[in-house]
């Protein structure tokens, strides 16, 4: 297939509107007619509501409806099980639903004639609580004698395997090998304990959306989000409808970064569009965004790993606890991510993980770029960091002797999957970051504790450090993966128009322009030719997909490919208009054996190298990033300057992670519910040098070779950048995020 | 959502100052409004009338008039920054406003009304307390100037009376051998509330000692403050590294910080050492 449009920096579909403002964003519609709606929120951690008292708020001048449990058909909700009420509260369809679990379950609905009229009457309802002990601690949950948050549960029939027992949600072990037995093998044993902090997606836009029923009588919900059908199906289920009576269209989109994967306005928003036949609105603040969805899963982790003198990794040990929060949400999978990755990208012939997942009464735990993975590989190469100190070799060289190779074995015992890059991204990122190669093996460049300025005062201190990670492309475990697409072809003798449909969320960056580049090369056509029918389960009726675990490019492109070849063969026989369905599935991938781990988690990798130089400044504690290097195997770049700016997003948002996002509960209040006290990087703290190193060692089953990127560059910046602040002051910090008083605190020893 | 109130739009001064005299409780002048907004949207802050004063050109500009630096109340903090007589006279001010807050929040916020809503976080304080300033206080009785050190009397408290206006803030244009500097720890490098600030100015002699020295802090203390002793200290000596780092250290023995989502009251104390070593030792050279 010539490549005329794949590889090129055509400009995105969305440009000029976005611009421009012309771009409509889900707070941006309004009807006729319209109604506005608020949402009382528990606001308490754990408690059950005994009685819901209305009459005065119903008196408010304008109110049209308030709706509670009782008025939600099926009332539970889920995107791996349905463990959460849409709305707690007695005389609810489901058992367990009259207790709220975290400060941001949802109580009531409040619609009115105008926003003022809701927010007043919300604040006028009476909700009489029975506070229930709160649980905020994971280990504490953990125990025999802790109070359960959830009844037990039947496992569901779409995800039996997550059987949640007592607080636990879901546990994962891998036993490869004899790890007991290797540590008398080792020559150098290192053993770390490391702790992850929450993060908050805070994407531009907090949710909003406006329900109406549409011409043909579907219940319409247009938001936010990252999968149109899994939302559609949610919806459905909650409000007892079939699918088809339910629609869902995403218009432009403010960032999700995996915090849109779960549910947040859709149902409640259907469910008072449906029952008072009228369109309802409503737009979240920014406290209510931040109180109202999931966040980054905190993690612990107890790491034992040992090597030989060498180098050569003979065992890992490493034990990991999560926080799921309230509900599941992605916990299972997230943690599954976990397991695979946190070993790191490295052949270690004896492996022992376990891996817990637990429910407390903090806001629930969900995806988030990386999905694990950046928690895990932080683990994984802080270890390996200590490792190459501990043996007096270079950080580079310790891996060039560990990285996976094409048929290297995974901790899961099968081999990973075809067209490896790692060790291609660690070469590059090492040589741009001044490493030298020698005779010797690796040389690392000399910014290690350089000062700054004069004589005693001098209280800068420059470091460097580097880090590699891997994570997966695309649905994992056993998960059937698929995407389907649908291509149109319109003209006479030559194809004046090609219709695209397909499923797809352009979450900011940039899908959809890569979409149709794939769609012209696929067809054969100019870029101008192809239209976009995207993210309307109305005209996009199947399932292609959640935008995320990296896979829209991968995923779709193979769709498109099948689409447009069934089209240009229907063309040929001379349809008009030539239609092409497809519905690509991915290699077939299988669960962990529950016993050993065993299995092939997936069937597509992403590979990422990163260098980091800090500045820390030893007596504030403050900690400057000067510049990052960011080696990034993409297989192909459908689009440069896409995936550069993937490239600068990931590695912004994990500096804010490492150095200054601190999400702040105690005892299930969240402290840091507004923008000024949750910071994140402003344009000032963003590294001025991000340099992009792009990567092309093609996947043998991707599109024109792409594999998936969007989480890439998140996932090694951590672990580089705490290794760089080592190397200028010789302390390791093995918890986040690296704020000034934590780091004069453990530089003062 | 912002609670109801009555917005009253004065077109002079004299209007505006019947109106403060006139409204009964819970009046509050409002220029900017970047505090005051936000604080009612959060139901910290309901008053009942607003007296809008952001229009009035009494309040505006930035003039030498007797020796003195006046800055009207309303002027913005974006306009420190335009304004060369500031960066001449009084860089430590214009340091301030160089880091206060960001770009869109500096083009609203008024000087008189960060005075005025007396944070102890106020970026603009610590530099115009070393700045030796006084602050107007007018009411339809007439006009008072007050110390701004005595205008300050705890978190959100000032000497202001309900029918007064902080009209102006004037300072002495210090003498050419004034240097000074502020500096503010945030938890990232802009639109982020002080941690710790201090701004200093020395007046150093031709012999090398000090003949007036002037240090004042931020967000380490109910109220922004001045470290009298260290100032003491410093001043008839010469700046010595080791006096230096007494009077930093006499600095941070004059705060009494709290504990707060930001930071612990210890770091600031130690923090507060730092930046004070930092400034005076940099005005040494």
């Amino acid at each position: 297939m010539p490549e005329r449009f794949v590889g090129r920096s055509v400009p995105r579909v969305d440009a000029r509107a976005k611009a421009t403002g012309e771009a409509l964003f889900p707070g941006d519609f309004s009807m006729p007619g319209m109604l506005h709606a608020k949402i009382l929120f528990a606001g308490r951690p754990h408690a059950r509501v005994l009685h819901i008292d209305t009459a005065e708020a119903e008196a408010v001048p304008g109110v049209v409806a308030i709706l509670t449990a009782k008025d939600v058909p099926v009332n539970e909700y889920g995107l791996q099980i349905p463990d959460q009420p849409v709305l707690c509260g007695p005389g609810s369809s489901k058992p367990g639903a009259d207790v709220v679990r975290f400060v941001g379950d949802q109580v009531a609905v409040v619609v009115a004639e105008t926003e003022e009229a809701a927010a007043r009457a919300r604040d006028l309802i009476r909700v009489e609580y029975e506070d229930l002990p709160v649980i905020t601690d994971p280990f504490e949950a953990l125990k025999p004698d802790a109070p359960q948050i959830h009844e037990y549960r039947q496992p569901s029939e779409i995800h039996p395997e997550i059987r949640t027992e007592g607080n636990l949600i879901c546990h994962h072990q891998i036993r490869k090998g004899d790890v007991d037995g290797a540590w008398s093998q080792c020559d150098v044993i290192v053993e770390g304990q490391y702790r992850t902090p929450p993060q908050e997606h805070a994407y531009l836009q907090p949710e909003a959306g406006l329900a109406y029923i549409d011409e043909e009588g579907r219940v319409t919900v247009v938001v936010g989000g990252q999968w149109t059908w899994e939302d559609q199906h949610q919806i459905a289920h909650a409000l007892d409808l079939p699918p088809e009576k339910v629609r869902v269209v995403y218009p432009a989109v403010g960032g999700a970064f995996g915090g849109r994967e779960d549910m947040s306005v859709q149902i409640v928003l259907a469910l008072a569009a449906w029952k008072l036949r009228r369109p309802v609105k409503i737009v979240w603040s920014r406290e209510e965004s931040i109180i109202g969805h999931c966040k980054r899963h905190p993690m612990w982790f107890r790491c034992k790993w040992g090597a030989t003198r060498d180098g050569k990794l003979v065992a890992a040990e490493v034990q990991v606890v999560a926080d799921g929060g309230a509900y599941c949400y992605t916990t299972n999978k997230v943690l599954g991510n976990v397991t695979v990755t946190c070993t790191g990208p490295y052949e270690i012939p004896n492996v022992k993980v376990d891996v817990d997942g637990v429910y407390t009464n903090n806001p629930p735990s969900g995806a988030f770029r990386g999905f694990g993975a950046p928690q895990a590989i932080f683990a994984a190469e802080m270890q390996m960091n200590k490792l190459a100190e501990a043996l007096g070799m270079d950080p580079v060289e310790l891996r060039m002797r560990n990285l996976l190779r094409e048929g290297s074995l995974t901790a899961m015992g099968t081999p990973i999957p075809g067209g490896v890059g790692l060790v291609e991204v660690t070469e590059q990122c090492a040589l741009a970051a001044g490493w030298r190669r020698t005779e010797e093996g690796w040389r690392k460049p000399e910014a290690g504790g350089k000062r700054q300025g004069a004589g005693s005062e001098a209280t800068r201190k420059r470091g460097i450090g580097i880090a590699v990670a891997f994570k997966n492309v695309g649905f994992s475990f056993g998960y059937q993966e698929n995407c389907w697409a649908r291509v149109e072809l319109r003209g006479g003798a030559e194809i004046e128009e090609a219709i695209l449909y397909i499923g797809t969320a352009d979450v900011g960056q940039g899908s959809h322009t890569v979409l149709r580049q794939m769609a012209a090369d696929a067809l054969g056509v100019d870029l101008e030719r192809v239209r976009l029918e995207v993210a309307d389960t109305a005209t996009s009726p199947n399932s292609s997909g959640s935008v995320s675990a990296s896979r829209m490019t991968f995923m779709a492109g193979n769709a498109i490919r099948g689409a447009a070849a069934k089209a240009l063969e229907r063309w040929r026989a001379e349809d008009r208009p030539a239609i092409g369905e497809h519905t690509y599935l991915a290699p077939k991938t299988t669960p962990f054996d529950p016993e050993t781990g065993y299995g092939t988690p997936n069937f597509a990798y992403g590979y990422v190298a990163q260098a980091v130089e800090v500045e820390v400044d030893t007596e504030t504690g403050q900690v400057h990033v000067l510049r990052v290097v960011c080696a990034d195997d993409v297989g192909k770049a459908v689009n440069p300057r896409l995936v550069e700016g993937q490239i600068e997003g990931g590695v912004a948002q994990a500096v804010g992670w490492a150095t200054m996002e601190n999400f702040i509960v105690q005892e299930g209040r969240v402290l840091t519910d507004r923008l000024s006290t949750y910071l994140i990087p402003t344009a000032l703290d963003v590294p001025e040098r991000v340099e992009s190193i792009i990567v092309e060692n093609p996947d043998p089953r991707g599109p024109w070779g792409a594999r998936g990127m969007g989480e890439m560059p998140f996932i090694p910046l951590a672990p580089a950048l705490v290794a760089a602040v080592h190397d200028a002051t010789g302390v390791w910090f093995d918890e986040l995020p690296l704020t000034p008083e934590r780091v004069v605190r453990k530089i003062a020893g | 959502m912002l609670p109801e109130f009555e917005l009253l739009m004065p077109r002079t001064l004299s209007e505006a100052l019947e109106m403060l005299t006139q409204a009964r409780e819970g009046v509050a002048p409002i220029a900017g409004g970047t505090n005051l907004v936000v604080d009612m949207r959060g139901g910290r802050h309901r008053p009942s009338v607003l007296v809008n004063v952001a229009g009035l050109e009494e309040l505006r500009g930035i003039r030498r008039e007797n020796g003195h630096v006046v800055i009207g109340a309303t002027t913005t903090v974006a306009e420190l920054l335009e304004e060369p007589l500031i960066a001449e006279a009084a860089p430590v001010l214009w340091s301030a406003a160089r880091v206060f807050a960001n770009p869109l929040v500096r083009n609203r916020a008024t000087v008189g009304g960060n005075l005025a809503d007396a944070s102890p976080a106020a970026d603009t304080a610590p530099p115009l307390l070393v700045l030796d300033a006084e602050v107007q206080l007018t009411s339809k009785e007439g006009s008072r100037w007050v110390p701004l050190d005595e205008f300050f009397l705890g978190v959100r408290q000032t000497l202001r009376q309900p029918d007064e206006l902080l009209t102006a803030i004037r300072f002495p244009v210090p003498p050419s051998g004034a240097v000074g500097g502020f500096y503010k720890l945030g938890l990232r490098k802009a639109d982020a509330i002080s941690v710790a600030s201090v701004a200093v100015v020395v007046e150093v002699g031709e012999d090398g000692t000090c003949r007036k020295a002037r240090i004042a802090m931020g967000a380490v203390a109910p109220r922004p403050i001045r470290a009298y002793e260290a100032e003491k200290l410093l001043e008839g000596r010469v700046l010595t590294p080791e006096l230096v780092a007494e009077a930093a250290h006499l600095c941070a023995e004059a705060t009494s910080p709290i504990d707060d989502i930001r930071a612990s009251a210890a770091y600031r104390k130690h923090v507060v050492e730092v930046l004070a070593r930092r400034l005076l030792s940099e005005e040494r050279r």
